[in-house]
């Protein structure tokens, strides 16, 4: 069995220094590159099977990094940024990144969200099979969703909206871009609606719709459905 | 009291002139009476009567014209030598000296007094333009009263002392040399014109200075015995002298608002910094721990010891961030006290270059500094910190095998220090701004460098010990910097 390919760009050499060792003992063959213009070429030539980009890279922005990539590489993307800056890793998930890790990070998160970004693209679409969290069955095919055996009521918005989030597989997904799925184009500022909704699906489907488990609010950026809570 | 000038020095003198105007054309009627018709002798009086009024006004003019009439009758009208008067006609030729007298000696009078008023009103522009002159130069509050109190003295106003309200009291703002306090009546008084817009006391007249924004503070007069009174130019003077504390009031404002927004960016300058400069080590911290933690068991020693490594440098390289940031703030701060002692410069450069470690790499240090050289009064301390600031730049950006060299010398009245790297050097624009919070010229070839406050934390130092620094650039071959050091050596 090949191991898979991970791809790290960062400038930093310390980063490399921990993330190569993280890597290969938890089964994966890094790749290193420390500059865009190598990171992409990397990307090209040895296709790796995901990509960690940091966004401050010293030759390249690193939204305009992103964008050429995904050009060309339908990989999962994940980015790594010392900026807190909300716009920023929202800009970069709408341009079409999978996830996104802060720094500093440990690598238990980072490998977890790598995981996660693998095991989606893996079945690129979004998995027709029922889906089950805790005590939710939810089948997108089917339009059947349960709670604790129960069949729960949705409207066709709320079972729109949480289809999209199950879809994601655990990435998180921009209120713009659920929005825009759900809504249409013309609404992809409205994030009151959004709220409001998934108030809504939370009181339905949460056991504490205080403290979510499955639909959680990722401050500022947007939400995420974690079938593990 | 400027009405009664014509009662002055000058127009006293006019008198006894007035007098020997009439004596003169007596005496040319005398000597001229062989050859003037006897009628035309009244033209001279009559001239000397005009002449005196011309010249020195009614009063004057009035005595000619009674002498006039007096001596015309005593030694030219018959019968001669006696006082009595021949014919009814000689009444006219008096009255007409009196006529004469009271018209020119008026229009005269009423001249002069235009004039007068006139000079008067120049003089006051004149001082208003001083007093604006001196009240727009001043650029505190202080200033102005001081100004404002000064001109009111100049002006002939009498003393003045000028208050601004300070924390809910009146504080004496500017007035006499050495007018410190007010009594205890005087304190009343000026508290209830702050109020009420007037108040006064033996002492003191109290008024309030109105700004264009409002009241500024109040001005008491002590007027001077035999001052003007002149109350147009004053209220003049004094609506100038409350503007310019209020201009000077809102100048300092928006000196210490421009302060504050300095303070401002360096504070979102420290911050950016923190949130970017920080983050680095600390995911190198965070990232390598949490690889130990969780593969321990998968990783190769060697690799155990690098992360470990990794780590240790890492947090070295924070607490150097850290180190950076609190002598920046105590540098900011303005908390920093220079000791004053008798230093050894080498004993400073062994213990900043021991206190370096590994940060050199492996450049090679050359260090030409005279032995024993010590400098008369510096803070060892403060010197070992703005030289250790000084060699780590130098090392990180200058090449891996290269030399940093350290000088010191003694100039003749001056301790003159070197730091010099063998870098790409500074582009002549750049020198200048080397010096600056954060200034960073290019990345650092060592990324283990600071946060771009080396250099001005060495400024800081020096500068806080009295010396002063400079950066030269290049040093040889187009090549390398140095920054150059010069420090008191006299006690203080």
């Amino acid at each position: 069995m090949t191991r898979p390919r991970i791809l790290v760009v960062d400038d930093e050499p310390q980063i490399h220094r921990f993330l190569a060792p993280a890597l290969e003992a938890a089964g994966y063959e890094p790749l290193r590159a420390e500059t865009a213009e190598a990171g992409l070429r990397e990307i090209a030539r040895r296709a790796p099977d995901a990509v960690i980009l940091d966004l401050g890279l010293p030759d390249l922005d690193g939204k305009t990094a992103l964008a050429k990539a995904r050009a060309f590489y339908p990989g999962p993307i994940l980015i790594l940024s010392a900026r807190d800056r909300e716009s920023e890793k929202i800009d970069a998930l709408d341009l079409g990144a999978d996830d996104y890790v802060e720094k500093p990070f440990g690598v238990g998160e980072l490998l977890a969200r790598l995981r996660a970004a693998l095991r989606r693209n893996s079945h690129a679409e979004p998995a027709p099979g029922p889906v089950r969290a805790g005590d939710l069955y939810i089948d997108v095919g089917l339009r059947d969703v349960r709670r604790a055996g129960a069949i729960v009521r949705l409207s066709p918005k709320e079972f729109d909206l949480l289809a999209r989030l199950v879809g994601t597989g655990g990435r998180v997904a921009t209120h713009r871009q659920l929005l825009t799925a759900v809504w249409g184009p013309a609404h992809e500022h409205d994030i009151a609606y959004l709220r409001v909704f998934i108030g809504q699906l939370r009181q339905k489907l949460e056991a504490d719709p205080a403290r979510p488990r499955h639909i959680v609010t990722e401050p500022g950026v947007g939400y995420r459905f974690l079938a593990e809570g | 009291m400027a009405r009664a000038v014509p009662f002055s020095l000058r127009n006293l003198g006019g008198y006894p002139a007035a007098l020997a105007l009439v004596a003169a054309a007596a005496l040319a009627g005398l000597a001229g009476e062989p050859w003037v018709a006897g009628g035309n002798v009244t033209m001279l009086f009559l001239l000397a009567v005009l002449v005196a009024a011309l010249g020195f006004g009614l009063g004057p003019a009035l005595l000619a014209a009674l002498t006039a009439a007096v001596t015309y009758n005593f030694y030219f009208l018959e019968p001669r030598h006696t006082f009595e008067i021949g014919h009814a006609a000689d009444l006219i030729t008096f009255t007409v000296f009196f006529a004469a007298a009271v018209i020119a000696g008026g229009l005269a009078g009423r001249a002069r007094d235009a004039a007068n008023v006139t000079a008067r009103r120049a003089r006051t522009v004149a001082a208003l333009l001083d007093a604006s002159r001196a009240l727009s130069a001043a650029a505190s509050i202080e200033d102005a009263a001081q100004a404002l109190a000064d001109q009111v003295r100049a002006a002939g106003a009498g003393a003045a002392i000028v208050l601004v309200p300070e924390n809910g009291v009146l504080r004496i703002a500017g007035g006499p040399p050495g007018f410190e306090r007010l009594g205890a009546a005087a304190d009343a008084a000026a508290r209830a014109a702050w109020a009420g817009g007037t108040g006064d006391d033996p002492d003191w007249r109290f008024r309030p200075l109105e700004g264009l924004h409002g009241r500024v503070g109040l001005i008491g007069l002590r007027p001077a015995a035999g001052g003007t009174d002149a109350e147009g130019p004053l209220a003049a003077l004094l609506s100038q002298g409350a503007v310019a504390m209020e201009r000077a009031g809102l100048a300092s404002a928006a000196a210490e608002n421009q302060a504050l927004r300095q303070a401002d960016a360096l504070r979102s300058a420290l911050l950016n910094s923190v949130s970017h400069d920080f983050r680095t080590p600390l995911s190198t911290v965070l990232g390598a721990s949490t690889t130990l933690i969780d593969y321990e068991a998968e990783l190769k020693p060697d690799v155990r010891r690098d992360l470990l490594q990794s780590i240790a440098e890492e947090a070295r390289r924070l607490n150097r961030y850290v180190r950076d940031l609190l002598d920046m703030a105590r540098l900011e701060g303005g908390a920093l006290k220079p000791r004053r002692v008798e230093t050894d410069l080498e004993a400073v450069i062994d213990s900043a270059l021991a206190r370096l470690g590994e940060q050199l790499g492996a450049r090679r240090v050359v260090r030409d500094v005279a032995p024993g050289l010590t400098a008369a009064s510096l803070d060892p301390t403060l010197l070992e910190q703005a030289l250790l600031n000084l060699v780590e730049n130098a090392a990180a950006y200058s090449p891996a095998q290269s030399v940093v060299r350290i000088g010191a010398r003694r100039t003749p009245e001056a301790i003159a220090l070197t730091v010099e790297d063998e870098g790409p050097g500074i582009a002549v624009e750049d020198l200048g701004r080397v010096f600056d919070r954060f200034h960073r010229l290019r990345r650092p070839s060592d990324r283990g460098s600071g946060l771009g406050l080396g250099l001005s934390i060495a400024k800081g130092f020096v500068e806080a010990m009295g010396g002063r620094i400079a950066a030269e650039s290049p040093v040889a071959e187009g090549r390398g910097t140095r920054i150059v050091v010069t420090l008191p050596d006299s006690p203080p």
